[in-house]
């Protein structure tokens, strides 16, 4: 696996991650990619420099709807500075806790699950 | 994810040792029908249930390190504290009471005789009524003491 095409993989995952639902349609008019080419990509076709940044310019405007996460990241900025290897653990447990339980919620997601079982 | 989420744990208390198809699994344990399946199949990719012919049970061949990782201290912690979240962020009917509490160790001896009471108070209470109220009403129970001063040092260190 080359590292543009893991890259590339993360970067879509990480989309569906916060757009689980999306069909190609929806991918097109979010990312402003072609729909033609959205399949092709989804299908593995190796993305432009462009593309990606669309891919992750989507997920940043989903993450801005949410101030809080700009404060989270934050916090863990500060936690990774002053807490112990042991309290990150529980914190980053907790946080995992919280993002499995959300995800039974949402339709079947292959890669996601495979992440959670391999975790 | 170290150990079970509350919701995984739920699915594997109502299957115990039966083998239960999907509808029972679901209106036992009054998940909705997408997080049920999910539950089901992530339960199944981990290997800790199995299914046939449509019914589902708890794997027979778990290995020892995947029950440690399932019942470990830790983990039960964890599942513990989500519960006690949900419990503390309940909107309806919510019954929850934290007190700093002066007592003398006369009262501190009655007080934890009074725990003990309702411990075995609760115990017969489950198994009255464990084969007729189905896993769905159960009522979630917790109780805990600490002193102030060793909690502050535990939350102040860490530790």
């Amino acid at each position: 696996m080359s590292p543009q095409t893991s890259l590339q993989q993360k970067t879509i995952q990480r989309y569906r991650q916060f757009f689980p639902e999306d069909t190609l349609r929806e991918i097109s008019s979010r990312t402003g990619i072609q729909i033609t080419r959205v399949f092709r990509l989804m299908n593995g076709k190796n993305m432009k420099v462009g593309e990606l940044e669309a891919f992750e310019r989507a997920v940043t405007v989903k993450t801005a709807e949410n101030p809080n996460f700009a404060h989270m990241s934050t916090v863990i900025e500060s936690a990774s500075a002053v807490l112990t290897n042991e309290e990150l653990g529980k914190i980053a447990d907790y946080v995992q806790r919280k993002v499995a339980n959300r995800t039974f919620g949402r339709m079947y997601i292959r890669s996601t699950y495979q992440d959670m079982s391999i975790a | 994810m170290k150990g079970l989420s509350s919701l995984e744990r739920n699915i594997l208390e109502c299957l115990g040792r039966q083998s239960l198809s999907y509808e029972i699994i679901q209106h036992q344990t009054g998940l909705h029908e997408n997080v049920c399946f999910n539950l089901l199949q992530a339960l199944i990719i981990r290997g800790i249930i199995t299914s046939e012919g449509g019914r589902y049970k708890v794997s027979e061949s778990i290995s020892p390190l995947m029950m440690e990782e399932i019942n470990g201290l830790e983990a039960r912690q964890l599942e513990s504290l989500e519960l006690m979240e949900a419990v503390v962020e309940q909107k309806s009917n919510r019954i929850f009471r934290l007190q700093k509490v002066a007592m003398d160790p006369r009262d501190e001896k009655i007080f934890l005789a009074m725990l003990s009471n309702l411990d075995s108070f609760l115990q017969d209470a489950h198994k009255k009524s464990q084969t007729s109220v189905p896993l769905k009403e159960r009522k979630v129970v917790f109780w805990g003491v600490g002193e102030v001063n060793s909690l502050m040092n535990q939350i102040v260190t860490g530790r």
